[in-house]
């Protein structure tokens, strides 16, 4: 893999010890952001210590107290303030980004298009397909169980979409990006034509529909997050274990098949785990742009196109973006909520452009 | 299933039962379970416009509101002293500007928590989840959201036994009745005319009109008037100008806010409107989109100005 590496060493050795260092550094230092991110935004919101404090002012004291102990001199509701709203929804935060950074990083390499991401093969109209069902037939309605039933319905038409989008664009049992990229689009474009006829023959019940749809953190539970975590921990291994091939794929099928990399169950492999995790995500979080396409390649231009560096920094960052994403969705104009996709664009964009200005092209390889 | 039933299957017999009896409370959504007269009791169910049995320790101390219609009907039957937080929207009566604020349609949890409330109470399009998610931290909500002027009073009367404050809801409600009936014993008498009506709402990519089951639907026709978009697809229907131009409305009302962008002119500019009768005989009314949307104690006051503009005659 020296290809891929400055090109400028003395030995291959060296050149290997001073990728690794560079990539120990770069992979450690992410974590400290994260950890330190998640803690950070812990202490934000309307109630403080960071943030309006109405109707009511945390103190930093009250809250590691809160946090760390439970109950204490403060009220009791503090406990559910800081385990039941903030933490939850930080950690699905950090879940929901890392799923989506390190899906649009797996497919980026399996389309080597730089438009794909993790929605390309039809997830999010899918997504939306299970979730209008839902709150059509009532079945949302239903308290306490309801909020499962949009999820769970959303997760499997998500996957059935895929599915199908997979079945029509892969020709002969083999997959032709190009064709598997238009049939992308053309199932979402049908898919979106059917949901919108749904929902404009909804009435009363498409606000449920749209909030989903609109994409916040905000519907978090436990739950969510433990369903999550599991779809994001052996998504993200599985990415990982397979960034060699990745890399290699990169260089064209046919040169990653002369290294030994089966590039048909490769794509295939990537296009179902990427689509667990985005399906996972989406469906508690419903469709949260931008993130997916714009963090890999941030990350690209400023670690290198080595999926070993680029898939586990990705990951990482895509997790550090949405936290304080979401912290600032619930801050600007608290006490209400900006939704997290128009923060996600607002600052991801300008963001993006400033790399590409400063790394230039050069630094994207795709 | 069927199968199994015929051979009588006890657990398929209860699963039959509850699911009838549901069925049965949700269509009588609205009534009380279990409270007396006084509507003092210690614990006491109820169920609200959507069908759901909430059971409540006592009488709520603190409620947080968030949408308006339940804010005006708590404040109308002298119980807005109980609220500690409403969301952004609510803005009447004037005192609801000094409460403090918990969100929009997306609530602000942490904020509700802080405020450590009793019960909330709810229209329909604030967020499920959430409302779940403070249920199961000790605090219940009520939807109260029904979408008919009958269904308003009821909505009143429930308010009442909830807050405590069974008279003045009962007075509120009774009062709204008699003026309802006023209105219609004019309105709807069996040799007063129907002119076809118009309500616009907006005009944004589309002119869109109230349909058949909505709130404008129902007004139009107590107030004695006929919705020319009564027979449309949906609650809130987008309809084709050349629609508008076929029906030929005697009379169109607009509403008017700060998000409006209608006026008179709109529709004496609006191109092929020319020969409307409404335009013609320049019967366009504005009229505030609160008013016409909130199903609380000033839907009366809707309904009047609704029927003074069809009926002129009826109400000097």
């Amino acid at each position: 893999m020296a290809l891929l590496t400055d090109g400028s060493a003395e030995s291959p050795e060296v050149d290997f010890r001073r990728l690794m260092r560079k990539r120990f550094i770069s992979l450690s230092l992410l974590v400290v952001v994260l950890a330190v991110s998640a803690f950070v935004s812990i202490m934000i919101g309307t109630l403080g210590p960071i943030g309006p404090g109405k109707p009511e002012y945390i103190s930093f004291g009250d809250a590691f107290g809160a946090i760390f102990q439970g109950h204490g001199h403060w009220p009791d509701y503090y406990d559910d303030v800081f385990w039941d709203v903030r933490i939850p929804r930080v950690v699905l935060g950090a879940l929901v980004g890392a799923a989506l950074a390190c899906a649009g990083t797996a497919m980026q390499a399996v389309f080597r298009n730089p438009m794909a991401d993790p929605y390309i093969v039809g997830v999010s109209s899918g997504a939306s397909l299970g979730a209008v069902i839902a709150g059509l037939t009532g079945l949302a309605g239903i308290a306490f169980l309801g909020w499962l039933i949009l999820p769970a319905f959303a997760f499997v038409t998500a996957l059935l979409t895929v599915f199908a989008v997979y079945f029509l664009g892969a020709v002969g049992g083999k997959v032709n990006v190009n064709t598997l990229l238009l049939s992308g689009i053309a199932v979402a474009a049908f898919i979106g034509a059917v949901v919108s006829t749904m929902i404009y023959f909804s009435g009363q019940d498409y606000h449920r529909i749209i909030f989903w749809m609109l994409g916040s953190l905000s519907m978090v539970s436990w739950t969510a997050v433990i369903v999550v975590f599991f779809a994001v921990l052996v998504g993200a291994i599985v990415v990982y274990v397979f960034s060699r091939d990745l890399n290699a794929l990169l260089l064209g099928e046919e040169v990653a098949h002369n290294l030994g990399v089966d590039p048909e169950s490769l794509k295939t492999t990537m296009l179902i785990v990427a689509a667990v995790m985005t399906s996972a995500a989406v469906a508690f979080t419903g469709v949260i742009g931008f993130v997916g396409l714009i963090i890999p390649h941030m990350v690209r231009l400023v670690v290198g196109a080595d999926h070993r560096t680029l898939v586990p920094a990705a990951t990482l960052s895509g997790a550090i973006f949405l936290i304080w994403t979401d912290a600032l969705s619930r801050t600007v104009i608290a006490p209400s909520e900006l939704p997290v996709g128009i923060i996600t664009a607002l600052c991801g964009g300008p963001f993006f452009l400033y790399l590409l200005r400063r790394y230039g092209m050069a630094g994207e390889s795709s | 299933m069927e199968a199994q039933r015929r051979k009588g299957s006890p657990k398929i017999v209860w699963v039959t039962l509850a699911i009838v009896l549901t069925a049965v409370f949700a269509f009588s959504g609205g009534y009380i379970v279990g409270a007396n007269e006084s509507g003092q009791p210690h614990g006491f169910t109820v169920i609200d416009d959507y069908g759901r049995a909430i059971t409540l320790d006592g009488i709520p101390e603190r409620i947080v509101s968030v949408a308006p219609s339940p804010t005006e009907i708590l404040f109308a039957i002298g119980a807005g002293a109980h609220i500690v937080g409403v969301d952004n929207y609510s803005d009447f009566p004037a005192e609801v500007a000094d409460i403090t604020k918990v969100g929009d349609y997306n609530l602000n949890v942490e904020a509700v928590i802080a405020l450590q409330p009793d019960l909330i109470v709810t229209g329909d399009l604030v967020n499920r989840q959430q409302l779940d998610l403070l249920a199961t931290k000790g605090i219940p909500y009520v939807i109260l959201a029904d979408r008919t002027l009958e269904g308003v009073l009821k909505t009143i009367r429930l308010a009442g036994v909830i807050t405590g404050h069974v008279s003045e809801a009962n007075h509120v409600a009774d009062d709204m009745e008699s003026r309802i009936s006023a209105v219609k014993n004019l309105t709807l008498a069996a040799d007063v005319s129907s002119p076809k009506v118009y309500i616009e709402y907006d005009e944004y990519q589309g002119l869109w009109t109230y349909g058949p089951g909505s709130f404008g639907d129902d007004l139009i026709t107590q107030a004695g008037g006929t919705n020319i978009a009564h027979n449309t697809s949906s609650e809130y229907p987008k309809v084709a100008s050349e629609f508008v131009i076929a029906e030929d409305p005697n009379i169109i009302v607009y509403t008017t806010g700060p998000w409006s962008t209608l006026s008179s002119s709109t529709y004496h500019d609006r191109p092929g409107w020319g020969n409307i009768s409404a335009v013609t005989n320049d019967k366009i009314y504005g009229m505030d989109a609160n008013l016409l949307s909130r199903y609380g104690p000033r839907i009366v006051d809707c309904l009047e100005q609704l029927a003074a503009l069809i009926h002129p005659e009826l109400f000097p």
